[in-house]
């Protein structure tokens, strides 16, 4: 696809969406959102790049390897946070039992394992989303 | 079902068989079917009205979800401190499914390119 308005469209947006997509996940404590929806958010950004471009483009910005690494790594870190929880005493996932760090409720940084596991599974979603469209767009190349 | 019912289905079947020539085979689908939205609407009927004070799903869980949430998990997003901290198990299937899902979704696809 050889369209300059959409590449010029895509290419001013991309940047905004991406941002919006890293708030959603950052204050997935605070505001309606989460991992899922923000790493969607993300995850479109990437697709919408590698769309109006072409596929080399979209894999530039995130190769094979990153991804599979970023999305490996997004749920072993989900699972890993569990285990910290053990290893400071408390249960599998616990939050403030564990004795994460709380902060002072209302903030950015706050909540404890919530921010951890909310920026892991964005990581894993935003790359999953990524990965799944790349390999279904190649075989059309 | 009464047997005036019963009845008239059964005329109905043989008005079928006979005067339309349907096909045995796809009355009994007809009925079967008929039979199953027969037992899911009386299924239906039977559930508690929606946003009823009395329904059963209104216990003690949501009002301490809604009352202790913010105190016990830090954060002001009720939706966020169930999901992934009362519930971060559950969460974590939800991921763990997410990874099985792509996993056999590559594997697919790769399978099939490498001819």
């Amino acid at each position: 696809m050889e369209d300059q308005v959409v590449r010029l469209t895509s290419r001013l947006v991309a940047p905004f969406i991406q941002i919006y997509g890293i708030y959603i996940i950052l204050h997935g404590h605070l505001s309606p959102g989460g991992g899922f929806s923000g790493g969607a958010i993300f995850g479109a950004s990437l697709i919408l790049v590698a769309l109006s471009f072409n596929l080399a483009t979209g894999v530039k910005q995130i190769s094979h390897t990153t991804a599979s690494v970023l999305e490996s790594g997004g749920a072993l870190g989900f699972a890993l946070t569990g285990f910290v929880a053990i290893a400071m005493g408390g249960n599998y996932l616990a939050n403030r039992a564990a004795g994460f760090p709380m902060g002072e409720t209302g903030q950015l940084f706050s909540a404890g394992a919530i921010f951890l596991i909310t920026l892991f599974v964005g990581i894993k979603v935003a790359s999953t989303i990524t990965t799944l469209f790349y390999n279904i767009i190649e075989k059309e190349q | 079902m009464s047997p005036i019912l019963i009845i008239v289905l059964i005329i109905i079947a043989l008005i079928l068989f006979f005067i339309a020539r349907v096909d045995l085979k796809n009355i009994l689908t007809l009925y079967l079917l008929g039979f199953i939205l027969y037992l899911l609407s009386f299924t239906v009927a039977e559930m508690p009205p929606f946003g009823d004070p009395g329904n059963p799903s209104f216990n003690e869980v949501p009002g301490r979800y809604l009352e202790a949430g913010p105190e016990e998990t830090g954060a002001v997003n009720v939706t966020s401190s169930i999901i992934t901290d009362y519930r971060a198990f559950d969460t974590l299937g939800e991921a763990t499914v997410l990874f099985a899902a792509i996993a056999a979704a590559l594997a697919t696809l790769k399978a099939h390119r490498r001819n």
